[in-house]
């Protein structure tokens, strides 16, 4: 019973991350070019900042509290202690991928401040987040042979 | 891209260079590229346990190659007025270089000989296709002012591939011999003093007065048309000189080549007296010159005080110096003048790049070449002084990488920005996770004792093998190279010692000790040859001695004796020949490797005197003399100790290299049953191997008997030859399996022979290296007993016994009949040794 318990929380954790990085992802590759495209100024602007907004509530509201709870029981239940997080291997890997994930919440957090003000800055840190999420996810694969 | 030369009208005047030629700037920014790399080398070189020759080698086969490919090619097109090669030749020969040189570099790095091979000879196969190409080029360009360029540049390559073959033969063959070093110094020769220092001198001519922006002077050509033959027949006796050991031909070859040089200097010192040098590109190879004429002097110096073996360990703490002062000053300034121009985009362009890569140039000169001799200072001073030198060198990599993104036209939308920008936290974030243990502080506290240890540097071993401290402890390495070759030692850890002279030391602070820690020789190709040690702290051998058998896993578990031996297997014969009828016995025996079953399906390596597990025995009677010959055939050093001689053991026992050989000249003046041995260190490695044997020296009044057995009791241990866990098993002790005649439960599958009442004589050896044996024949008695010399009973004495008891290295014999037929084993009756392998069967039948 308590396998399966794990497993759930394993499978929550993995999904949260994976609409997190997909949504990125989907938005990146998919949404901005058609929208860029297919869209004058005025309407392509607001649609993009609903999704962004929708995408930073879904962030905030779901991904953050789901990621972060998960995360912590799962570390919990794997005996993950702080000076672990010091020691070669399992623990390393990991320190490293919570490093790479505040960095990630951090470019996340200034691409929604810099939107309007600072347009160039913001679409910088959008792909910086993108690209340290799949980073994240490359450590996270790391964690289970180590 | 078609080149667009401006053709000169004034014959006095150096030919312009092309205009933005984006050809010749992406080949030098990958020269760029290898530069920064051998900066990064030469700087984590002591951290990250790369071997010293790796930084040079980067920037003599990665960015001077590149250099010197792309660039002589262009002056002799452009000063030749020859047709440009195309684009897509350039670019498969750009491709092919640098793959090789990857491929070699990472190759050799990682002691993937092959692999360097394969990489070595597509550099080479790159150099002699442009040799070939500018020959041929410069042949057909019959005459002119510039014609001699074309000669300098393929005798610089003509250099390169003697000097390249020569390094890839080297690649090869690691042994360490005087003919090693005499190759290496050659192969330093021709490839510094004649493909970097030919192809730069040959440029010079022409390029010189074109930094200087001002004429040729008159007679230049002429110099240079002159002194090429004399210089290259200079350089050519000086490396056969050095590779064939002839020490005056080379001293002579080479001061040769020196003064040649010094007569192409003076056209060039004459254009600097017509024009003063001003900026960077011009002092920078002013500056480098000075180099190249110290250079010549140390190096006439050098052999001129040095046997031409001594000659490369002599100069090889100064080759940084050259490879800075002159090969990377050099080019510095060539490019400083070059990279603008091909960078192009105008008049305007190539003035704002010019100034660019000048930033700061007088405080990087001075700082560069006051730096450099100060480097040879030991101790922090030496390393400031490098990071002082490395900084000068990357920071004029990185003013040309921002000119040759500028020129590019390299802007960075805000996709590529933050994509580097994630990839480049990622990469950080991975360094960090895959870092090992090496550079955190110590997780045990330190016992604050300190361990200090003697290690020798032999030929191709160090000796201890392996060393044992408490975790905690500070271990402290006294190293010696007691080897006729330079050696290292290098520690796990990241501490090394400096590459030590024959005979040199020095003092290695490994650290505090908390783990196993593995130490080699960073020579290449030495630990691949087997100069590895290892730290062992009494902790990890805590499981093993406490636990006991199961704690090791499978390795120490006992053989599983009861199979087969495999179909053909074939025993070492033990019966005993009589001594043949001579005074002086004439014996070679050959050192070698091979695989022996030495255990019913269990087939390992061992090192054999003559081709066996024990070696051949030697048997005469007392007085007799014994004059061996010893050949090594293997692949280390080995040598040879006779118990049954007495005499002075420096020379006959002496270690012999692969390939040698010497004579062991013993009398048997005393009779008994005598061991003989390997006697390099460790011994202990070569006996539990299988180097061992027997001399038999009948005692006078011997009996005759109707059958002569021989025996010697050797050990097995697990693992492969000389590896951590075989050295661990013989260190607390503990064989695998122990064997008569090399192999375990040999005699149980090839029963010795006997019939009822015949008398047998059974002598018995023990090799060790640890145990001795108490020999027993299961179901008999013996009326006779010699043990160590002396007959401890005879068949008039009223007893009998039971054992031969023998201590390791001790022999003897036993006599004794059968009084019935039957199975009698014969076994070690220390028990366990009986059923681990020391076991066989007399098959007694009727008579």
């Amino acid at each position: 019973m308590e396998d399966v318990l794990w497993a759930g929380v394993r499978f929550l954790h993995v999904l949260s991350a994976m609409l997190w990085v997909g949504g990125q992802l989907t938005v990146s590759l998919v949404v901005m070019p058609l929208a860029r495209r297919t869209l004058d100024g005025e309407r392509r602007s607001t649609v993009l900042t609903a999704i962004g907004r929708r995408f930073g509530t879904l962030t905030a509201g779901f991904f953050l509290p789901v990621q972060l709870g998960t995360g912590i029981a799962l570390a919990w239940g794997a005996g993950v202690t702080w000076a672990s997080l010091l020691e070669p291997g399992y623990g390393r890997v990991l320190a490293a991928k919570l490093a790479l994930f505040c960095v990630v919440m951090a470019a996340a957090t200034l691409h929604g401040a810099t939107n309007r003000t600072r347009p160039r800055l913001a679409r910088t840190m959008a792909v910086t987040s993108l690209v340290t999420s799949i980073g994240v996810v490359l450590l996270a694969t790391l964690l289970p042979r180590i | 891209m078609p080149s667009t030369f401006v053709r000169i009208e004034r014959p006095d005047r150096p030919p312009p260079l092309p205009r933005h030629v984006s050809w010749h700037a992406r080949a030098n920014a990958i020269a760029l590229v290898w530069a920064l790399l051998a900066v990064c080398a030469a700087a984590t070189i002591g951290s990250l346990g790369l071997p010293s020759w790796l930084p040079v080698h980067l920037l003599l086969l990665g960015t001077v190659t590149n250099a010197i490919v792309t660039w002589s090619e262009h002056f002799t097109v452009a000063l030749l007025r020859l047709p440009a090669a195309s684009d897509r030749y350039q670019a498969g020969r750009l491709a092919v270089l640098n793959i090789g040189v990857l491929v070699l570099v990472v190759g050799a790095a990682s002691d993937l000989i092959p692999f360097a091979v394969v990489g070595a000879v597509a550099v080479l196969g790159v150099v002699v296709v442009h040799t070939l190409a500018l020959a041929r080029a410069s042949q057909r360009a019959l005459g002119g002012r510039f014609a001699h360029i074309g000669a300098w540049y393929t005798a610089a390559g003509v250099s390169f591939v003697l000097g390249a073959a020569l390094g890839t033969m080297m690649l090869l063959d690691s042994a360490g011999t005087e003919v090693q070093q005499r190759s290496l110094a050659a192969h330093v020769h021709l490839n510094l003093l004649g493909w970097v220092g030919l192809a730069v001198i040959g440029s010079l001519f022409t390029l010189w007065p074109t930094i200087l922006r001002t004429r040729i002077v008159e007679g230049s050509g002429t110099v240079a048309r002159r002194v090429l033959i004399p210089v290259l027949v200079g350089l050519g006796a000086g490396a056969v000189g050095l590779a064939a050991g002839m020490r005056w031909m080379a001293l002579a070859g080479i001061v040769v080549y020196a003064a040649g040089i010094l007569f192409c200097l003076v056209p060039l010192v004459r254009t600097a007296l017509r024009k003063r040098p001003s900026g960077a590109a011009a002092w920078s190879v002013a500056a480098s010159l000075v180099w190249l004429l110290a250079a010549l002097a140390v190096d006439v110096h050098a052999l001129a005080v040095h046997a031409p073996h001594e000659v490369h360990t002599a100069l090889q703490p100064l080759l940084p110096l050259f490879l800075v002062g002159f090969t990377g000053q050099v080019l510095l300034g060539s490019l400083t003048y070059l990279f603008p121009v091909v960078l192009g985009g105008g008049p305007r362009a190539v003035k704002a790049n010019t100034a660019l890569l000048g930033r700061g140039w007088p405080a990087r000169l001075a700082a560069l070449n006051l730096g450099l001799p100060l480097t040879l200072l030991p101790g922090l001073w030496g390393t400031a002084a490098w990071a002082l030198v490395l900084t000068c060198a990357a920071a004029f990599v990185l003013l040309a990488a921002v000119a040759a993104l500028r020129a590019w036209e390299v802007k960075a939308g805000p996709g590529p920005i933050g994509a580097g920008l994630g990839a480049a936290l990622t990469a950080l974030a991975l360094l960090f996770a895959l870092s090992t243990p090496a550079d955190e502080g110590p997780v045990l506290a330190p016992t604050g004792r300190t361990e200090t240890v003697e290690v020798a540097l032999g030929d191709m071993v160090i000796e201890p093998g392996t060393i044992t401290v408490d975790p905690g402890d500070a271990l402290v390495l006294e190293v010696t190279n007691e080897d006729a070759q330079p050696h290292d030692l290098r520690m796990e850890n990241g501490t090394r010692t400096p590459v030590l002279a024959p005979g040199e030391s020095a003092t290695l602070e490994v650290g505090v000790v908390e783990g196993p820690l593995q130490g080699w020789c960073s020579v290449m190709g030495h630990r691949a040859s087997g100069m590895e040690m290892t730290v062992l702290t009494t902790g990890d051998e805590a499981p093993i001695a406490e636990h006991g058998e199961h704690s090791m896993g499978t390795t120490d578990e006992p053989l599983d004796l009861s199979g087969e031996f495999d179909e053909g297997w074939e025993p070492v014969d033990a019966a005993l020949d009589p001594a043949p009828d001579t005074d002086e016995h004439e014996v070679e025996i050959r050192v070698g490797e091979a695989e022996q079953e030495v255990a019913p399906g269990v087939r390992r390596p061992v090192w054999t005197f003559g081709g066996t597990v024990p070696g051949p025995v030697l048997r005469g009677k007392v007085g007799d003399v014994f004059n061996v010959t010893l050949v090594n055939d293997g692949t280390m050093g080995h040598s040879i100790d006779f118990h049954a001689g007495s005499l002075a053991p420096d020379e006959p026992m002496r270690t012999i290299a692969p390939g040698e050989e010497l004579t062991y000249r013993f009398t048997a003046d005393k009779a008994g049953a005598w061991l003989y041995h390997c006697s390099t260190a460790p011994m202990t490695h070569h006996l539990a191997n299988g180097m061992y044997g027997a001399v038999i020296i009948d005692p006078p009044d011997l009996a005759e008997v109707d059958r002569e057995y021989l025996l010697v009791q050797g050990e097995l241990y697990p693992g492969a030859p000389g590896d951590a866990e075989q050295t661990e098993h013989i260190r607390i002790g503990r064989p695998q399996a122990w064997m008569f005649n090399g192999a375990a439960m040999g005699y149980d599958h090839a029963p010795l022979a006997a019939r009822v009442d015949e008398r047998v004589r059974v002598w018995v050896v023990t090799a060790g290296p640890v145990g001795g044996t108490s020999f027993h024949v299961v179901g008999s008695r013996f009326d006779t007993v010699y043990k160590e010399g002396a007959y401890l009973l005879r068949p008039d004495d009223d007893g009998g016994a039971q054992t031969l008891d023998l201590g390791t290295a001790q022999g003897g014999f036993v006599e004794t009949t059968f009084p019935e037929a039957g199975h009698y084993p014969f076994v070690d009756h220390d028990l366990s040794h009986a059923e681990g392998g020391a076991h066989g069967y007399f098959e007694v039948e009727k008579s």
